[in-house]
């Protein structure tokens, strides 16, 4: 009976994220108000999907930081590349030619799409099968053909880029060259990171500043905000980026999901989501190990870029403006809902599903501060209060104090201390010890 | 009978479902040398880091000089006067040797300003009786390891410590600064100072200690005077099981046919060259046989460790020199090359550099040869508990499951899991740094049979240890080290301990073949 208790008690201690996930909605249940009709508006199905819209941008963001962070990463240049990512996709969509926008893109996209099948071609030709040996090189034909193949996407996108250059970009053309830019910027990171042997943390502090200043320049001036009038200077398909499907599924929230289940499949069941964890867990014994761990962590800081620059494409639909300061603020959101997750901050220790709680969490907290009315900066320090007891339940650092508490006030003699201070050291006598 | 300095009664303490502590008993009487001695993950450390305040949640009684007392922090234990030396010594190594001294109790001019001079005189005064050879105003991280343990030796009295606890402190030492700590040891408890001194080395406690405590497996098994005790008594306390079992067989000369590993003239640069040391490494030449075991010997620093980096690929564009495996000349420029080439390297921290510590077996395991057990990039499950298992089974690693987290297994076990992880991969070669290095008595034994048993599947073994006894037990040959060059290769008829360390150490020998070429 006992141990089933103990069972049960670390159970509920395992999944504490998720009860933390559910108090909270009762709390919006409970605090929400009621319309005149009686409907709970908290409950109401356009706030749910409302909320789903409001976490899908942090959520995808959030999504690529979880991945850094558990190789003891962290990413401050995502809010930035969003940013560019709004910026770059606004200007694609509404204006012709060789704008700053494509001269930047066109390339990029074509550069990527060759070094991506250059690469994963031959990755994958020696992954389709388990090999015998721990290490096994890819064949020169798979070798060849990586460069063939990525030569021809290269080829085709180019033209099919230019081509759409003299009517502007569709809807297709910006989320493939958008997320090839973040990509780019995001390995980047990784390149200077792991080639130069310097801190993430300056890394990417130093991109922050620099993309933002990017995006500023490609469009044109500091506060420049590129309107998006879809059916006018843009495609009208760019709305399906907005859209509810079903009337209720609003589908930025889809492309958050869809990332979570896959970014979150990878890191549980491959091979690359075990060399992510291992980085984290000790990048010293996994690069002795034989792993490559720079390739590795390139990977994870374009894979943070990409999809950060995807958010910065929702957000344009979203708002119908492509604007330089889309993102501010974004990375510490995003920080903020992965370490709410449980994911911890030196590597190693976190998963997908703990972010996707963590970001939840967040969302539903504004929610119900919102529709409690209550001041935008009183919300901040709300929010502030939030994360750091949402971390600290996550360390258990709370049970470790109370056990203090507990020990400091019936320990056996609370001033034996100074006693001892006070009392004279007695003088020794070996011979009685030797006896 | 005067006061105990220290007395703990019933100390228990578990961590998670392990209990590391069984109601221990200890008494330590001032001016007394008490070894703690028991294999690792006896309890050793742990109980000590009970009477230092490292450790506040526990069970049982603890009393300083008769007053009850209860640590919540090292800080209350140092008020008592209980100060510990760790394994891995705790000094901020970019300060200066007093700052170290005195840091946190600095002392002052008016409120904040430091008074480097009173300081630096203070810290001189207290280092005096040590025999200290550096400087007082020094940064730590430019002494030798012996002179770093001095100062915090000196760090502890001058807060006043009458108890003394040293965990394992020679275990980075020469022997000549071993001595000279004894000395330093026999002082102080002279002085009345109590000593509490953890070792798994039998010769130092039998040279050392009034007293020695035995544990095993977290209880008390005895507490004897050091001159009623045997050796072999000692052993049998520790180990649980009678000594015969735990030497190993001793090394039968292995036909030596065409080489495996082959390297001529391997190098590595020095990052701070001087005239006397221009290379870490240099004109290293040698070649092991398959099945056979290459023993390099040398004092610290000699680049023993360095050719074996330099072999697993960790220093790529500041070495060089031509390496052959199976007559073939292979590049080597990284870790994954090596592993490609069929060269394993076992190094000399694991807890640093072998294991993940948070992550159990099975995801420790499985790093160096996930992609055998990987399709479409996905890992199947039930393969790598599968190698947790094998693991766990082929090498007797002691654990209660695949997914026991490494850093709760004991260091033999650590040990065993770190080779365990690269003999799946199938090694061709295995470079095996200090692989006993702070291992008990009876996981080493274990160890030396595994090695054995390697070399007899026909794997090329090359072996860097610093205990001689260790290297001429296991190795066919021995290649010595001096300053980053070799200077003999021995056979097993010239392995005797004199021979090894007449070419090791500066100015002695050395063979004819590895004399200047230039010079002459």
């Amino acid at each position: 009976m006992n141990q089933f208790a103990s069972k049960i008690v670390r159970f509920l201690l395992q999944t504490k994220l998720f009860w933390g996930l559910a108090a909270l909605y009762l709390t919006g249940v409970f605090l929400s108000p009621v319309n005149h009709r009686g409907v709970n508006i908290f409950l109401s199905p356009g706030n749910q999907s409302d909320v789903l819209r409001q976490v899908s941008n942090n959520g995808i963001i959030a999504v690529g930081m979880t991945l850094v962070i558990l190789t003891g990463g962290i990413d401050l240049s995502v809010g930035s590349m969003m940013a560019l990512g709004s910026v770059v996709c606004a200007m694609l969509l509404t204006q012709k030619g060789w704008t700053n926008a494509s001269i930047l893109a066109i390339p990029v996209l074509a550069l990527i799409l060759f070094l991506l099948a250059a690469y994963l071609v031959p990755l994958l030709s020696v992954n389709l099968k388990r090999s015998a040996r721990p290490v096994e090189k890819p064949s020169r034909a798979a070798r060849w053909w990586g460069v063939g193949l990525g030569l021809a996407a290269a080829v085709l996108s180019i033209f099919w880029t230019t081509g759409q250059l003299d009517q502007k970009f569709g809807v297709f053309g910006v989320l493939c060259a958008v997320p090839a830019v973040g990509l780019s910027v995001g390995a980047l990171n990784g390149l200077i990171i792991t080639k130069g042997k310097m801190q993430p943390f300056i890394v990417t502090l130093a991109m922050m500043v620099a993309v933002l200043g990017t995006a500023r320049l490609l469009g044109g001036s500091n506060t420049a905000v590129h309107p998006v009038y879809t059916g006018s200077n843009a495609t009208e398909h760019f709305d399906i980026l907005r859209a509810l499907v079903f009337q209720i599924v609003p589908v930025p929230g889809i492309f958050f999901l869809i990332a979570v289940a896959i970014f979150g499949f990878i890191l549980r069941f491959s091979t690359f989501g075990r060399y992510v964890y291992a980085i984290g867990g000790n990048e010293q014994s996994a690069r002795l190990a034989g792993i490559h761990v720079d390739q590795i962590k390139t990977t994870v800081y374009a894979i943070a870029g990409m999809l950060a620059s995807l958010a910065g494409v929702l957000y344009t639909a979203q708002y119908r403006q492509g604007k330089a300061d889309a993102g501010a603020g974004a990375e510490l959101d995003a920080i903020a809902a992965v370490v709410i997750g449980g994911t911890n901050l030196s590597g190693g220790r976190g998963s997908m599903t703990g972010t996707l709680v963590g970001v939840l969490i967040f969302g539903f907290l504004g929610n119900i501060l919102q529709l409690k009315n209550i001041d935008s900066n009183t919300q901040l320090v709300l929010k502030g209060l939030i994360i750091l007891t949402a971390v600290l339940l996550q360390e258990g650092q709370i049970a470790v104090w109370w056990r203090r508490i507990r020990t400091r006030l019936t320990r056996p003699d609370a001033s034996s201390l100074d006693q001892l201070r006070r009392s004279e050291q007695p003088e020794t006598d070996l011979k009685s010890i030797k006896k | 009978m005067t006061e105990r300095s220290l007395q703990m009664r019933g100390i228990s303490k578990s961590f998670g479902p392990t209990q590391v502590l069984k109601t221990v008993d200890f008494d330590l009487y001032p001016g007394e040398i008490h070894a703690l001695m028991g294999e690792n993950g006896a309890g050793k450390s742990t109980l000590m880091k009970v009477a230092a305040g490292l450790i506040d949640e526990f069970e049982g009684d603890i009393s300083v000089n008769g007053v009850p007392c209860r640590f919540l922090s090292p800080r209350e234990a140092t008020r008592a006067g209980i100060a510990m030396i760790h394994q891995e010594l705790s000094l901020v190594p970019e300060l200066a040797v007093d700052e170290n001294i005195f840091l946190g109790q600095e002392k002052v001019h008016g409120l904040f300003l430091v008074d480097r001079q009173r300081q630096i005189a203070a810290a001189r005064e207290a280092l005096k009786p040590l025999d200290f050879r550096g400087q007082a105003d020094q940064p730590v991280s430019k002494l030798r390891v012996g002179e770093q343990q001095l100062v915090e030796i000196a760090k502890a009295l001058v807060a006043n410590a009458r108890i003394l606890i040293m965990d394992e402190p020679t275990s980075a030492l020469s022997i000549h600064e071993s001595e000279r700590l004894f000395q330093v040891i026999r002082r102080l408890a002279k002085e009345g100072v109590a000593i509490v001194y953890i070792s798994h080395r039998i010769e130092e406690v039998f040279a050392l200690a009034d007293r020695v405590t035995v544990l095993r497996d977290g209880r008390h098994i005895a507490t004897i005077a050091a001159k009623e005790l045997s050796r072999r008594e000692l052993i049998r306390m520790m180990v649980g099981r009678e000594l015969q079992e735990v030497i190993a067989s001793g090394k039968i000369q292995t036909a030596r046919d065409r080489p495996l590993l082959e390297v001529q003239n391997l190098w590595l640069e020095h990052p701070a060259p001087t005239p006397s040391r221009p290379k870490l490494a240099e004109r290293v030449s040698f070649s092991v046989a398959s099945g056979e075991v290459l023993g390099i010997a040398g004092l610290l620093g000699a680049g023993r460790t360095e050719i074996l980096e330099v072999l697993f690929g960790l220093h790529p564009g500041t070495s060089g020199g031509i390496i052959q495996i199976a007559g073939q000349i292979v590049q080597i420029r990284s870790p994954v090359e090596a592993k490609g080439h069929g060269i394993a390297l076992v190094t000399e921290d694991r807890k640093r550099d072998g294991l993940i510590l948070g992550f159990g077996i099975d995801r420790n395991v499985e790093l160096p040869v996930l992609r055998t057990i990987a399709q479409f990039g996905l890992v199947s499950r039930p393969d790598e508990i599968g190698l947790a298992d094998q693991t766990i089974r082929d090498l007797h690693v002691a654990a209660s499951g695949a997914e026991q987290p490494a850093g709760t297994l004991s260091g033999g076990n650590q040990q065993k899991v770190v080779i365990g992880k690269w003999l799946l991969s199938k090694p061709r070669v295995l470079l095996l740094d200090e692989p006993t290095r702070g291992i008990d008595v009876g996981a080493k034994a274990e160890i030396y049979r595994l090695i054995e048993n390697l070399a007899g599947q026909g794997i090329a073994i090359v072996l860097v240890s610093s205990e001689l006894p260790e290297l001429t037990l296991l190795s066919d040959r021995i290649l010595v080290m001096r300053e980053g060059r070799p200077t003999a290769i021995l056979e097993r008829s010239d392995f005797a301990h004199e021979t090894i360390l007449e070419y090791a150490s500066p100015g002695g020998l050395i063979q004819p073949e590895f004399e200047d070429r230039e010079v002459a």
